[in-house]
């Protein structure tokens, strides 16, 4: 098929890689202001402790200190997403919940002068017992570790569709089994970072975030401030994956110390900071039980899964309920209940993830392949059998509007060659599959919309304003390729305004895969409002019929008579004569129900559209050592329809090193409170060596309501490819691996489990 | 951020070396390509008061055939040295074992003296100031008690040079310039066998060269790791077989490597061979794989690289 378009599906050059891979992209670290301060924080060496006094006295006296912060000079206004989980203080107040914590900040000439007022600080902490894990968490008598979590629950998602219990009855067979993984960390390359500057009664701050106006909105409460007088501004970031969703810590202290100095201040955090005292990942217990009709059909869900939510709310409620979302936002479940529970304990702050719920994922897979292996079906078939279709509905009543399981599923498995490898695979190799769909927004209330202001300059070249915000997947790109398809003029005519809260209107944010399907269409809409009064003239101009005008290449010209042409700048700069500056603004707001609330009311419509997505692992397992590699990984992912081919591919092999390859080395390791591998040394991100050969396949479902049919860029393999390689590890071995990752000691146990029979 | 102060000298010869380490009184480090050095520094687990940087002392990085043996430049960049012919047709164990050392990267900064006196590691150990000290000094720290076991009077940091166990495969020797004069003797008894201290040096001593018997070894080295490249072995397995004999090193599980020497290299010495060295194993949780997953990895990888070795050999 002939691309109908100009410029939108090509394989564009990013508008971000040159200087990124040329270094000279500036992130938060990199900023430089006059008269500007180093900041270091002062943590918590205890897990859990009552603090009974701090003294920052000498600390303060240190020539070259320019001032000290502790909650006594913030305003007792705790964070959280929700007014329900509004517990942290971002800097400790009567107690501190884990090691790391924040208990003071101290800006000074230099980072060694900073270093050094720390040691001066006395803190007098009364060491109260402390928990590390879910299961001890909730026992009775366990420590308290805030007063108002019984048992240490601090969120419980229940959903229950159907009567789960009756349809486990009528089942033809029903298997539980219980996942259990080690929580990830997010390893962005860049290590947190943020630069206040507080002048004339105006707040500026640069960090890496995935959403300025949460951030200036969040900080705003905390401060004290008018929302207008923070303004959290633009800067490239180096990596998000969900760690930069939320207000952080150091946000809260490099604002104080920037409004106590009256200068500005630069936090920036080691790498062993990041990891540990920055959000990480939940670690995940999930129990899993599943009724089938003798034909595959899934009849009845169960679901027990327990969330390490380390001592913060964070993104809580969202985050006990995301892996459930996506799972049945892929599959048809009449009845179904779950019980997601998010435990408080004194380890690090636990936010969202973009490969979020692995055990709870890769379980329902491997699974439903132990299901389809006691049935005698193929583990493509079953899936088929249950994936939802167009104009079904999830069971907590989301509408599929486009796409559907069956198509990624099928064109993975050509792609693969699935049904010829699957049969007589040799000793020690495996094929697995796995599929998730994924919302692509979900409600945020009034920020659940994007607007973009777009004006064409006097040269013909346009300037876009919209609150799309990049992290490091494009985002910025995208923007500019669709407004340079909507406008006629190509990219390097396009200059974005992003992602400033003075700037920008309201935007998701990146953090729900929103940025295509809601931004992208607030850009189109704004451009095409921009284009139509460029026609609207130009065809006065020329007199001509407007309807058969359009613009190519920065000239009006007419569709059927070639000859018939207007360069841009001529119909702009008449604009500009007639005092009607092209100038425009276009918005978007979801197809979504605003009812819906995570715990109060998890039904009702989740987002405007869904991805789909099906990942293919093939691997070699060695029986002796343990180990898995990957050779071969496919990934199909129904993104509608692609803006940037080269980026969704992007996407799609970031992410199969995120999650598929991951799955096999990535974990965060305790020693009670401590953290072990804060380092990237010790903790095992995969290499280039480590990547497979991929297979990438973009599935196109031209979505009704997305721009130019895009959905969003490749999520769902974030959040099937570890289930892929599970299950091909269950089809190499015919043992069902339930612990993640799966090293290869790992590997061995299960191995030695089953070959004592209890497996 | 390296946080502590120290002065920086870069001397030209050995002698300037020794004689600027003296004025230092023992607080003072020698930087090769600062691989090992550097983090420890950032980490705060090294704060000398001067850093003597040899990368002037031109004569320590060459390689050379030097009478029955080569003799190979403490100096010696990794990634030369397993390019080299010398070492890479007569020294397979070795060259494997500078092929599977971290990464190319690295391997252009590391040399193979810093390699063979690069500090003892442990999850435990190397980590920041701040983590430390809020879990409390562990021995190897000057601390009471071992923090990967608790209660343990004995420190079970682990000694992950790559190289260590294809050169005591090799025989290999090792000759040292110092205060007092320079010696020269087999790397095995380089090592103290104490994790918080693992070598057994005077202060100030100077690895010079690594002497290897010079006659053409088959042999090779296996690595048990979670990557496919940069990280520290969990097991390093090494194995060089002359004309009638060969000689198997184990490392990365102890504070040395355990050398055995096989009269036969058949099945039955093989099995014995690994029985000594197991015995004398003892790991503990403090990596990122399984402490009894480690020493059961010792014959298995033990048994593939001999056969493959014999194999190729044949």
């Amino acid at each position: 098929m002939e691309n109908e378009y100009t410029i939108l599906g090509e394989r564009m050059k990013r508008t971000d890689s040159l200087a990124k891979v040329t270094g000279a992209a500036t992130f938060t670290a990199d900023i430089k202001l006059p008269r500007m301060l180093s900041a270091k924080v002062l943590r918590s060496p205890h897990a859990h402790a009552r603090i009974l006094n701090i003294d920052t006295g000498r600390a303060e006296k240190l020539p070259g200190v320019k001032a000290v912060v502790t909650a006594a000079d913030a305003h007792g206004v705790k964070w959280g997403v929700f007014k329900y989980t509004q517990d942290h203080p971002m800097l400790a107040m009567d107690k501190v919940r884990y090691i790391g914590e924040d208990v003071a900040g101290v800006a000074a000439v230099d980072e060694e002068t900073a270093l050094r007022a720390l040691d001066l600080i006395t803190v007098e902490y009364e060491p109260l017992p402390a928990v590390f894990n879910p299961d001890d968490a909730m026992a009775e008598g366990a420590p308290l570790i805030h007063e108002e979590y019984a048992n240490n629950i601090n969120i419980h998602v229940h959903i229950d569709v159907g009567d789960v219990d009756a349809a486990f009855n009528q089942a033809h067979l029903v298997r539980e089994d219980t996942f259990e993984a080690a929580g990830e960390a997010y390893s962005t390359l860049e290590p947190y970072a943020v630069v206040a500057s507080y002048a004339n009664g105006f707040l500026d701050l640069w960090m890496p975030n995935a959403g300025p106006h949460v951030r200036a909105k969040a900080l705003s409460n905390m401060l004290k401030m008018p929302l207008n007088k923070v303004r959290v501004r633009h800067i490239n970031v180096g990596g998000h994956f969900g760690a930069r969703s939320e207000v952080s810590p150091g946000d809260l202290v490099a604002a104080l110390l920037s409004i106590k100095t009256g200068r500005p201040v630069k936090l920036a955090l080691t790498r062993e900071e990041n990891a540990a005292c920055t959000r990480q990942i939940h670690d995940i217990k999930a129990t899993i039980k599943t009724g089938v009709k003798k034909d595959g059909t899934i009849t009845a869900k169960d679901f027990r899964v327990t969330y390490d939510g380390g001592a913060y709310s964070s993104t809580g409620p969202i985050a006990t309920s995301i892996p459930y979302y996506v799972y049945e936002e892929a599959y048809r479940f009449p009845n179904v209940r779950y019980n997601g529970y998010r435990v408080i304990t004194n380890k690090g702050i636990r936010g969202m993830y973009g490969a979020h719920g692995r055990a709870f994922l890769c379980g329902n897979e491997v699974q439903l392949d132990m299901i389809a292996q006691e049935l005698g079906m193929d583990p493509m078939e079953i899936r088929l059998k249950n994936g939802l279709k167009v104009g079904e509905e999830t069971a907590t009543k989301s509408v599929i509007i486009s796409g559907g399981l069956e198509a990624p599923i099928r064109q993975a498995a050509e792609k693969a060659r699935w049904a010829k490898k699957r049969i007589g695979l040799p000793e020690g190799e495996g094929i697995g599959m796995g599929c998730v769909a994924i919302m692509c927004g979900f409600p945020m209330g009034f920020r659940s919309g994007s607007t973009c202001y777009v004006k064409i300059n006097d040269d013909g070249q346009a300037t876009i304003v919209s609150g799309i915000v990049d992290t490091g997947m494009g985002n910025e790109s995208m923007a500019v390729q669709i407004a340079s398809e909507v406008l006629g003029i190509p990219p390097e005519d396009i200059n974005l305004v992003n992602a400033d809260t003075e700037v920008t209107n309201l935007d998701p944010g990146a953090y729900s895969q929103a940025a295509s399907f809601v931004g992208g269409n607030a850009v189109k809409r704004a451009c095409e409002e921009a284009k139509r009064q460029i026609l609207t003239l130009a065809a006065a101009k020329m007199d001509h019929a407007m309807e058969d005008l359009t613009i190519k290449d920065r000239t009006i010209v007419s569709r059927t008579d070639p000859s018939k042409r207007m360069p841009l700048r001529w119909v702009v700069r008449e604009a500009f004569f007639k005092g009607e500056p092209i100038a425009a603004t276009g918005a978007y707001m979801p197809k979504i129900s605003f009812d819906r609330e995570w715990i109060k009311n998890p039904q009702g419509q989740m987002a405007g559209t869904y991805s789909f997505g099906c990942s293919i692992a093939e691997v070699t397992v060695d029986r002796e050592t343990g180990k898995i590699c990957i050779p071969r990984f496919t990934a199909a992912h129904d993104c509608g329809n692609p803006i940037n081919t080269m980026a969704v591919e992007g996407q799609i092999e970031g992410s199969i090193q995120q999650a598929g390859v991951a799955v096999l080395t990535e974990e965060n390791r305790w020693s009670d409170g401590w953290l072990l591998n804060p380092d990237l040394l010790e903790y095992k991100v995969p290499l280039a060596c480590d990547m497979p050969e991929i297979d990438t396949v973009i599935v196109r479902s031209n979505d009704p309501e997305g721009p130019f049919g895009a959905k969003e860029g490749g999520l769902t393999t974030r959040m099937n490819a570890y289930s892929a390689v599970a299950c091909a590890a269950h089809s190499a071995l015919g043992v069902p691996l339930k612990q993640l990752p799966l090293t290869p000691d790992r590997v061995l146990k299960a191995l030695d489990k089953a070959k004592g029979g209890d497996a | 951020m390296i946080s502590s102060e120290f002065k920086y000298i870069c001397p030209k010869s050995i002698e300037e070396a020794l004689e600027r380490f003296g004025e230092f009184q023992g607080e003072a480090v020698y930087l090769s390509g600062g691989t090992d050095l550097v983090p420890r520094m950032k980490l705060g687990l090294k704060k000398p008061r001067a850093v003597i940087d040899l990368k002037d002392v031109a004569s320590m990085s060459t390689v050379a055939e030097e009478g029955d043996y080569i003799r190979i430049g403490s100096l010696a960049q990794l990634f030369q040295l397993k390019q080299t012919d010398l070492v890479s047709n007569r020294f397979p164990a070795l060259a494997a074992s500078l092929e599977a050392t971290s990464c190319e990267t690295l391997q252009v900064r590391g040399t193979i003296g810093g390699n063979l006196l690069q500090n003892t590691r442990c999850l435990f150990y190397n980590q920041s100031e701040f983590w430390r000290r809020s879990k409390g000094f562990c021995l190897k720290m000057g601390g009471e008690k071992c923090n990967a076991v608790p209660g343990a009077k004995k420190c079970f940091a682990n000694y992950t040079s790559d190289n260590a166990p294809a050169l005591c495969t090799l025989q290999a020797e090792v000759a040292f310039a110092g205060p007092n004069g320079s010696r020269r003797f087999k790397l095995e008894s380089l090592y103290t066998g104490r994790s918080d201290d693992p070598f057994d040096l005077e202060p100030g001593e100077i690895l010079t060269d690594i002497f290897v018997p010079n006659k053409t070894v088959a042999g090779g080295y296996e690595k048990l790791r979670v990557r496919g490249a940069v990280d520290y072995p969990l097991l390093g397995v090494a194995f060089s077989r002359g004309s009638d004999s060969g000689r198997l090193a184990v490392g990365a599980v102890g504070p040395r490597p355990y050398t055995v020497e096989l009269n036969e290299p058949a099945q039955d010495a093989m099995g014995e061979a690994v029985a000594t060295v197991i015995n004398q194993v003892k790991t503990v949780e403090n990596t990122v794989l399984e402490s009894a997953y480690r020493k059961r990895m010792i014959p298995v990888l033990a048994e593939r690289l001999i056969k493959k070795v014999m194999e190729g050999a044949e």
